[in-house]
């Protein structure tokens, strides 16, 4: 990634935030850094999500099912037209890229199409009124995994995406959060250099899913990145690892957990166990980052 | 202009070279399959500038074509059976979006591998205009004019070109494969519109371009006359052309009764007919090729000219009857004097049709025009 300060962030804006935008939208914040960095050479292709991005670029727009074969469409038609000048980028939620797109995403990364793809991550389905999707974590409260005698949030832990994306041996995969802009745009602006299959997974905190409060947007976004409960690295070429953010020791998890509406219902000994399983990650992340190698 | 003895898949993909399509897509399925591999050789030996992806499924094949169209490439897919009842979503946007996208469905139907209709007629509410063909030339020629029709400015719908499979796909016949000159000439390059190129974007484009519900059938509507046009000019310029490019009558004229058939019936059908005229029995053929739009006019002057249609229909719409059936009848409805419509349900799920099968339909279609009482009214063969 390209490192830079705060100040090397673009002015230009290419994205207007649209008015079915809720206050403190974090994916709304993500499109507005992604689309900074850049600029306007650029095709976005959208589905079905939350809120409906508007950028400032040409862009299509077509079913939730199958991003990664319309931007293999957008980014092939764009090769045999000589105007490879033009970036093919897919702007999609996690539910269009961890959960019904996950085919067609899989079957282009193995391709290796000229594409960038950012998820905006907010862990759910939020268009369609916070259900639960493959990237939403142990123990969150959806409207699909509700909170009572018989449930406890979600059951399973997400799925671990970058990884999956990243043995498809692809040039760049990496994770990026909005409160850490210029990591975002570092990644950003080096994953636009790059040809082939490129993906950025941007958590998205949405404080109407998540149930906190629209001012604690970029606080939230920090402490999950603070905490480990989302960490920050790279993955080169499906071989190099490397962590962008390494904090000396991580905070609790508690701290991220109790800002929000989704964890309320969790019992210190449901708290432990997710402490537990980001200490053992967060190990492993550390020996890979070590080593410099993903193993897969 | 060579004759080579192909089979109906390589005449589609053929066509598709000839078409200097810029995109296309692959995944296989029976008995579409080796189209994909007659592409994949033809761009190997470097015979087609195409981009090939190897997709994985047939609802990404159809979206990526639709991407591509949108951007302003020339597009290819072809599929059967399974595969097309896959792509129904994003075959709506396909349309929705006006985007020319070229698709040949070798018919395969849903109760094993054999050919009926049913898989494409599955898709009428789409919004694509459908053809179904009769031999190998109208396969490579239909797929030719489906490019000049789909990208003329006054209609932009994508069309599918439908073929019976095995009864083609793997049969060979004599084509005539036309000079590329010449179809250079008859099909100019394709331009998106609007183009959707970063240094001509408008910010005050509506934000994603999906045409009104009426406006869009009234475009599908009005391409007859387009269709028309193109196989006259087709013919014209090549030699053949297919009746009218809706509808394909043959020795009709004085006929009490026709009998109205879809694909490779139709050449069954033109035997039946000789013998049925050589005995003096006044029945002639039409053969159906677009379906979408229907050729309301066609049947109501057929409808007008005879006392009796009787409609082979190789599909069934579960529950309903014929497509065939149904919409002949109600082409005629509004007629002062209208003739009986008898309906046949026949070659489903690849069930041989056979010349005196024909006949007999034919026959029983003549009765009726003759007032004779005929019962059932439809059935099955
Ligand atoms: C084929 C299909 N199934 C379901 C839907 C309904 N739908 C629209 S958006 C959406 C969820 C989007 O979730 P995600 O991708 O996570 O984006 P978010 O809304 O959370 O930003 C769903 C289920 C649809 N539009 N199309
Ligand atoms: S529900 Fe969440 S993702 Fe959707 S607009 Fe509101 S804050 Fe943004």
């Amino acid at each position: 990634m390209e490192r830079l300060t705060i100040k090397d962030i673009p002015l230009e804006e290419y994205t207007i935030t649209p008015g079915s935008a809720c206050q403190g939208c974090g994916p709304a914040l993500a499109a507005r850094l992604v689309f900074k960095a850049l600029g306007n050479k650029v095709i976005r292709h959208g589905v079905p999500s939350c809120p409906d991005s508007v950028t400032r670029t040409p862009h299509t727009f077509s079913v939730f099912e199958s991003a990664g074969a319309a931007l293999t469409g957008i980014s092939r038609a764009l090769k045999v037209l000589g105007r490879e000048d033009v970036l093919a980028v897919g702007f999609i939620g996690d539910g269009g890229t961890y959960d019904i797109g996950f085919q067609a995403l899989s079957a282009a990364a193995e391709r290796n199409e000229d594409i960038l793809w950012f998820c905006k991550n907010n862990e759910a389905y939020m268009n369609t009124g916070i259900q639960r999707s493959s990237a939403t974590p142990l123990y969150a409260w959806t409207t699909t995994t509700q909170v009572g005698p018989r449930g406890r949030g979600k059951e399973t832990p997400r799925k671990n995406l970058p990884f999956i994306i990243a043995a498809h041996h692809v040039p760049y995969v990496a994770t990026a959060s909005i409160a850490f802009p210029t990591d975002l745009i570092g990644k950003v602006l080096h994953a636009k250099r790059l040809r082939g299959f490129r993906f950025i997974d941007i958590l998205c905190p949405c404080p109407t899913g998540w149930r906190f409060d629209p001012s604690r947007t970029i606080e939230v976004a920090r402490l999950a990145v603070q905490t480990g409960m989302w960490a920050l690295y790279e993955i080169i070429d499906g071989r190099e690892f490397r962590l962008t953010y390494k904090p000396k020791k991580l905070k609790p998890v508690e701290e991220y957990l109790r800002l929000q509406g989704r964890f309320r219902h969790l019992t210190d000994r449901e708290i432990e166990e997710i402490q537990r399983m980001v200490n053992e990650n967060w190990e492993r992340l550390l020996k890979l980052d070590e080593m410099g190698e993903f193993p897969l | 202009m060579t004759i080579e003895v192909m089979v109906g898949n390589k005449a589609a993909a053929t066509a598709a070279k000839l078409s200097r399509v810029q995109v296309a897509v692959a995944f296989p399925v029976t008995p579409q399959t080796t189209i994909v591999e007659y592409l994949n050789e033809f761009i190997t030996k470097g015979e087609m500038d195409c981009e090939f992806i190897n997709v994985e499924g047939e609802l990404s094949a159809q979206v990526v074509v639709q991407a591509a169209s949108r951007v302003g490439a020339r597009t290819f897919c072809c599929t059967s059976g399974p595969g097309c009842l896959y792509m129904h979503h994003p075959m709506h946007d396909t349309s929705s979006l006006r985007l020319p996208v070229v698709m040949a469905v070798v018919h395969r139907g849903n109760k094993g591998m054999q050919p009926d209709h049913t898989d494409l007629m599955s898709h009428i509410m789409t919004g694509w205009i459908q053809w179904y063909v009769e031999n190998n030339q109208e396969v490579l020629d239909s797929i030719i004019m489906a490019y000049r029709v789909a990208e003329d400015m006054r209609v932009r719908i994508p069309i599918a070109v439908g073929y019976d499979g095995y009864i083609l796909s793997y049969t060979a016949e004599p084509v005539d494969i036309p000079d590329q000159e010449e179809v250079d000439d008859f099909l100019p390059p394709y331009k998106p519109m609007p183009s959707l190129m970063p240094e001509d974007f408008d910010p005050k484009a509506p934000l994603w371009w999906r045409v009104p519900w009426e406006e869009h059938h009234k475009v599908i509507v009005d391409a007859k006359e387009v269709i028309k046009e193109v196989n006259e000019e087709f013919g014209k310029r090549f030699g053949r052309s297919y009746g009218n490019g809706l509808v394909e009558e043959y020795r009709c004229e004085d006929a009490e009764a026709v009998i109205v058939v879809m694909g490779t019936i139709a050449s069954t059908a033109r035997d039946a007919i000789d013998n049925l005229r050589a005995e003096g029995k006044p029945v002639g053929l039409v053969k159906l090729k677009c379906l979408v739009p229907f050729p309301y006019e066609d049947f109501q002057r057929i409808g007008s000219e005879v006392r009796a249609i009787g409609m082979i229909d190789r599909n069934v719409c579960l529950g309903v009857g014929g497509v065939g059936h149904t919409f002949i009848r109600n082409a005629i409805y509004d007629l002062e004097e209208r003739p009986r419509v008898l309906g046949f349900h026949a070659g489903l799920a690849g069930k041989e049709v056979k010349v005196s099968d024909i006949e007999r339909m034919a026959e029983k279609t003549l009765k009726a025009a003759r007032g004779e009482s005929i019962s059932p009214l439809v059935e099955w063969i």
